[in-house]
Parts: C-alpha cells; sequence; structure tokens
C-alpha cells in the first residue's frame, strides 16, 4: 500500500504543481512507482509543467465517472521508469468531484503505487477538500512572503481538523535578500507556522527555464533548486538526509577526520 | 555586517517588520473574531469587571498574540484608585 500527499498552499502561484512534478520526478528516480494527480479540475497546469500535454485522451473525471479505466487514464511519462500522470479536466467544474469519490480514487491507486502525490488546487473551497480527502499526510508550500504564509497558516489549521499531517517545503528562498534583512529566513517560517521543515528550496532561474520546456528540473538535474528538491523526496521516502543547516562546513571536515562533532 | 549597520540606522529591517505584522495578522486570523465582534467582546468584558472593581471602560485593552501554534487572548485593565 503506497502513500497519498496532498500537495498544497491556500495562496495560488508559489510553486505548488511544480513542487509536484519536481518531487514526483525526483521519487521516481529513487526507485519508486509514481502517480501524480492533478486535483485542479478546470485549470488544470500539471500537465504542462511535465510536458505531457499533448498525450491526454481521458482525465480524472472520466475514470471517475467510469467512461474509461483507471489504467487508461494514466499517462506514462517515457523519459522516466515508473512516473505516471492523472490528468485533470480542464472543461468539467470542481463540483464534478466529490471528496468520496477522490477518496476511492486515491485509494485505488494507492493500491498499486509507490506514491501518489496530489496537486491540490489553490483556495479552501470544494477543490481543496476533494484534493485532502484521500491524502495520507500533506506538503504545504510557502514563500517567504506575507501573504502566502498568511494563507499557508489557514491550511495548516484545516489539514489539522482533518487529521492530515503537515510538514512544510518554503520556496524560492534567496539567501541574499535573507541576510540582507530583506526577507523571510526559512527558520522565521517555521516559527511562525509550526511546521517541521522538509527542505527550502532556492529561488533558481534553471526552474524556469525547464518549467518553459516542460520538463522537471530534477530530470535534468541542474541547479540548486533541484538539488533541494532532490534532498527533500529523499527524506520524504524516508532515506538519511543530512540537514543542511545542521551541519556546517567545518563540522563536515571535522567528520572527515573521524572527530565528532562535541569534539570538534 | 553591512546589513547589520544598515538597520540600526534605518530602524527594523523589512524581514523583521514582515515578521512582526504576520504575528499579528495571523493571531486574529486564528481566533476567527472579526474586527466588530472584537470591539463587541471588549465592551462586554469591560461591563462585567466593571461591575466589581472601578475601572475606565475605554481603557480596557484586548491582546491576541501568537506564539507557534498558541493563540493568547489578553485582556487588561487598570483599576481606578477610589477615594475612601
Amino acid at each position: 500500500m503506497g502513500r497519498a500527499i496532498v500537495i498544497t498552499s491556500g495562496k495560488g502561484g508559489v510553486g505548488k504543481t511544480t513542487t509536484t512534478a519536481n518531487l514526483g520526478a525526483a521519487l521516481a528516480q529513487l526507485g519508486n512507482s509514481v502517480v501524480l494527480v492533478d486535483a485542479d479540475i478546470g485549470l488544470r497546469n500539471l500537465d504542462v509543467v511535465m510536458g505531457l500535454e499533448n498525450r491526454i485522451v481521458y482525465h480524472v473525471v472520466d475514470a471517475i465517472r467510469g467512461k474509461c479505466s483507471l489504467q487508461k487514464a494514466l499517462i506514462k511519462d517515457r523519459r522516466i521508469e515508473n512516473l505516471w500522470l492523472l490528468p485533470a479536466s480542464q472543461t468539467d467544474d470542481k463540483d464534478a468531484v466529490t471528496p468520496e469519490d477522490m477518496r476511492s480514487l486515491i485509494c485505488e491507486l494507492k493500491a498499486t503505487h509507490d506514491y501518489v502525490l496530489i496537486d491540490c488546487p489553490a483556495g479552501i473551497e470544494q477543490g481543496f477538500k476533494n484534493a485532502i480527502a484521500g491524502a495520507d499526510e500533506a506538503v504545504v508550500v510557502a514563500t517567504p512572503e506575507v501573504s502566502s504564509i498568511r494563507d499557508a497558516d489557514r491550511v495548516v489549521g484545516l489539514l489539522a481538523a482533518a487529521d492530515v499531517p503537515a510538514r512544510l517545503i518554503v520556496n524560492r528562498i534567496s539567501q541574499n535578500l535573507v541576510k540582507r534583512g530583506d526577507m523571510l529566513s526559512q527558520s522565521d517560517v517555521i516559527e511562525i507556522l509550526a511546521l517541521e521543515l522538509l527542505g527550502a528550496v532556492p529561488l533558481d532561474d534553471v526552474v524556469i527555464a525547464t518549467t518553459n520546456k516542460g520538463v522537471p528540473a530534477v530530470l535534468e538535474g541542474k541547479g540548486l533548486a533541484a538539488r533541494e528538491l532532490l534532498r527533500i523526496a529523499k527524506k520524504i521516502a524516508g532515506h538519511q538526509v543530512e540537514d543542511k543547516e545542521a551541519v556546517g562546513f567545518f563540522t563536515r571536515i571535522g567528520r572527515a577526520l573521524g572527530l565528532s562533532a562535541s569534539a570538534a | 555586517m553591512w546589513s547589520d549597520i544598515k538597520n540600526f540606522f534605518s530602524g527594523k529591517s523589512s524581514r523583521e517588520v514582515a515578521k512582526g505584522r504576520l504575528h499579528l495578522v495571523l493571531a486574529h486570523d486564528r481566533s476567527g473574531l472579526e474586527g466588530g465582534r472584537l470591539q463587541e467582546m471588549r465592551a462586554e468584558i469591560a461591563a462585567v469587571i466593571a461591575k466589581y472593581v472601578a475601572i475606565d471602560a475605554e481603557a480596557v485593552e484586548i491582546q491576541i498574540e501568537t506564539r507557534s501554534r498558541q493563540t493568547q487572548l489578553t485582556v487588561s485593565s487598570a483599576i481606578t484608585a477610589r477615594n475612601v
């Protein structure tokens, strides 16, 4: 039985879809079988971010209504083993699907995949309720801005009320701006939202370029954002990863020389 | 270093301002109280306190503050001195 993880944020435009695409690709690279579900019915975008928009025949609403089998609605990513996309419908309305529909759909996908990543729509209305219905856990994406963190806080409250444990990704952080005192740091965001941090993804031009091409940045393997997203995927998968903040340069040298952290 | 010097002369950094604003906004969001309701509550609490001790009802202050996921409501009021 796989794990269903919803990627959510409250506010739109903070990088939910890009995060979903990259975490999915990274988890598949690590050898897991992964299906990405676009829960943003009526405003689908995960297909274009993944570069799979030309291959859509059926979508999630077709599968729920029994117009096709669930297997038929899944698009296999040819660039990497074990990665599938279940696209959203572009013409239906959010009310075309109920939380019960989503719960049974996600349950069916979990039976055959290690990870089901659900790309949640912005907002906290019906689409959000549908997206979290089948989720075992949540990843909240927030950029270090007042509006994004405020909306994330609402979502964290709603997830807690629905008994969905949540962890945090701080997206598009610029350490230069943080140092200058012009951006909230990742620890500021953790302190305010009181969530466990999965990682802080740096603002990176590479992501814009790869998204233009419809390739998840982790598949090109270039840039700091891709590296951090891969690290986060490893953390989700339960691999041992070092916390960047906790382990400084000198500690690493110390370790390399065989000194314990306390001795160094 | 340079940013420290800059902040020393210009007051708070925008990062600190953002943090302060968020603490306040989230406290109100989490309480679920809109502005009008908060004032209603303040007036009612002031009336209750005034039944027992002498206070200046206008000077009763309500503060909602938040630290991590704990939100605290503080009501403060000075008791006015009585001439016995």
